[in-house]
């Protein structure tokens, strides 16, 4: 209970954070969905060009599954690795240390706040786009079923993942290049750039291998409603183990981290 | 096991720093191989605060004195020795310790910039569990100390730095803490907005009995608040004990001020004395030995007679025992 509440108060009060800085979230979200968006119009282009598709991909698909990744970005992605640098080399993560509350949780509010205030403007601008690329959906009630735990485990991965990549900041003064990497990577195995489905074989198997797929581009096949039983329960199961892989790091990282802190700057 | 609130034994922090040359070579050779060096910022200290003490802790820059402030307040991890605070060990930083102590530091901020300190506070009160009752009393009690009444529900970032730093106070003491962690409470402040955080601290101590570890570069922060001081150098304890006897202890010397008649303002009185200061108009200041100081203040009174209209005899201001003891000029390391 004392959590709740707890959750309760930083909610109310990153909202009224959030209140001050509208444009700047507007902003945010519209920059997380301009590659989707970007992808899409050349997928398009080239679908057209191919006389309407691309390995079976048509338009409609094409547009189905960058509206759904464009979602599914949205309620994955968490910012926390870079914030993180900054409150480590600024020493503001000294007066979070000495509250006896995990720094985890400002990051999981502040998170949920971003999410919950851009959600609306985001989904008006998805439903125009769907409309106006002829978005083709083949979702079932199943895969919408299924898509639930499997955006929870793709939005925790990606949060455990972004504190992984965050908690290097503990050692290195400028972790920016981590992340630039991990973005970059995301670019190919996330299925940014394209569907996996539509990759060379080799690329698939890469990406099945790493975690990036489960964070994006998995649950966004389900949502789209391409993927089969058999793998969504792939999906699944590489979402879990991935997690569990990602967490047990994330301790062993903090907690060295932490240890290895300097509080510096305060 | 000892009964002090703060109990500290060998304490030990070594930062590992990395080192390079100048110049293309070394840059590039710090590309493969990084040079790392040791540098001691705690050197193995032991210290004991009691209940409801208000205990100054001076030294330079780089003495040592924030580093040991973290240690205690469990932000850093000591490299050696042992702490116990409380009776906790403060760097496992279990929730209940951390409920229980509180560590201020200068200007940094812990609230929310954007929104007003009242609304960072109700964050608080759930983080640190706080009752209705006490969240309401202790609120009302550091309004009235600290004068926030109209501060408070603004926006912390429009507010001057005196002010914010009167709501971190608050902020920080919310959850009334048994054990406080001053580091430089009064810095870049205004000499009234100084004397005001310092009745709050001498109030706060008062009050509550919280034990209250300060640090501060302004020695009337120390002379107003504490009657004892910890001075520590190079990450060394060299003295701990009663401020009234830092000087006695510290200082081989006492200051001799002579005031002269018309005439003998030119006399020379280096012979009793190293002279500190001379005015032209007949007021001198001599430093004497310790030991000597009644001998040669006597030979000096017998001397001059009737030259002299006014003669006292003083321990140094205690900045200046301060300041030679940190420029290493005639040091005495007694700690005890």
């Amino acid at each position: 209970m004392a959590l709740v509440r707890t959750y309760r108060a930083l909610l109310l009060a990153g909202f009224q954070q959030m209140a001050q800085y509208r444009i700047q979230s507007l902003l945010w979200m519209l920059f997380a969905i301009i590659r989707p968006v970007i992808f899409l119009a050349a997928w398009v282009a080239i679908a057209t060009a191919q006389g309407g598709a691309v390995s079976g991909y048509t338009v409609g698909d094409f547009a189905a599954y960058y509206v759904c990744l464009a979602w599914v970005t949205q309620l994955v992605m968490a910012w926390n690795s870079q914030e993180f640098e900054w409150e480590v080399n600024q020493g503001r993560l000294s007066a979070k240390l000495l509250r006896p509350l995990h720094p985890i949780h400002y990051s999981i509010v502040d998170n949920i706040v971003y999410k919950v205030t851009t959600l609306p403007v985001l989904a008006v601008i998805l439903i125009v786009i769907s409309v106006a690329f002829g978005a083709h959906y083949q979702t079932q009630p199943w895969h919408v079923v299924v898509f639930v735990p499997s955006i929870i485990l793709a939005a925790a991965l990606f949060f455990v993942f972004g504190y992984i990549v965050a908690s290097l900041a503990f050692w290195a003064t400028r972790m920016r290049t981590a992340n630039t990497l991990w973005q970059r990577a995301s670019f190919v195995f996330a299925g940014q750039i394209a569907p996996v489905a539509l990759m060379p074989v080799w690329l698939q198997a890469m990406a099945y291998g790493l975690p990036f797929w489960y964070m994006q581009g998995a649950p966004t096949e389900i949502l789209q409603g391409t993927a089969t039983p058999e793998r969504a329960a792939f999906i699944l199961v590489g979402q879990v183990a991935w997690l569990i892989v990602c967490y047990a790091v994330f301790r062993v990282v903090w907690r060295r981290g932490v240890r290895a802190y300097s509080a510096v700057g305060a | 096991m000892s009964d002090a609130v703060v109990h500290v034994r060998g304490l030990e922090k070594i930062y590992k720093v990395h080192e390079r040359e100048t110049g293309v070579g070394a840059t590039v050779r710090s590309f493969f191989k990084r040079k790392f060096k040791d540098v001691p910022a705690v050197g193995g200290i032991d210290l004991d605060i009691e209940r409801s003490e208000v205990v100054g802790f001076l030294g330079p820059n780089g003495a040592g004195k924030t580093t040991t402030l973290k240690v205690l307040s469990g932000l850093l991890y000591p490299t050696g020795g042992d702490a116990t605070v409380l009776g906790y060990t403060p760097w496992k930083r279990e929730y209940a310790f951390l409920r229980r102590i509180a560590l201020l530091m200068g200007n940094r901020t812990q609230l929310v910039w954007d929104i007003p300190a009242a609304d960072s506070f109700l964050v608080l009160k759930q983080i640190y569990g706080i009752s209705d009752a006490d969240f309401k009393s202790r609120l009302d009690g550091l309004i009235e100390l600290l004068e926030l009444g109209p501060l408070i529900h603004k926006p912390v970032r429009q507010l001057s730095l005196g002010e914010r730093m009167k709501v971190e106070f608050a902020a920080g003491l919310l959850h009334g803490p048994e054990v406080v962690f001053l580091d430089e409470p009064t810095l870049g402040l205004d000499v009234s907005m100084q004397a005001r955080i310092r009745r709050f601290v001498s109030e706060l101590n008062k009050r509550t009995g919280a034990t209250i570890l300060l640090t501060s570069h302004y020695m009337d922060d120390i002379v107003a608040l504490c009657k004892r001081v910890i001075v520590i150098h190079h990450g060394k304890l060299l003295y701990d004990g009663a401020l009234a006897d830092l000087a006695e202890r510290m200082a081989p010397y006492k200051v001799v001020g002579a005031t002269l008649r018309d005439g003998a303002a030119r006399a020379d009185l280096s012979r009793y004395g190293e002279v500190v200061s001379n005015d032209g108009a007949g007021r001198v200041k001599l430093r004497v030995p310790r030991a000597e100081a009644p001998a040669r203040t006597a030979r000096l009174v017998a001397d001059l007679g009737d030259a002299l209209a006014d003669l006292s005899l003083e321990d140094p201001p205690i900045e200046d025992v301060i300041d030679r003891v940190f420029s290493g000029e005639k040091l005495q390391a007694v700690a005890s």
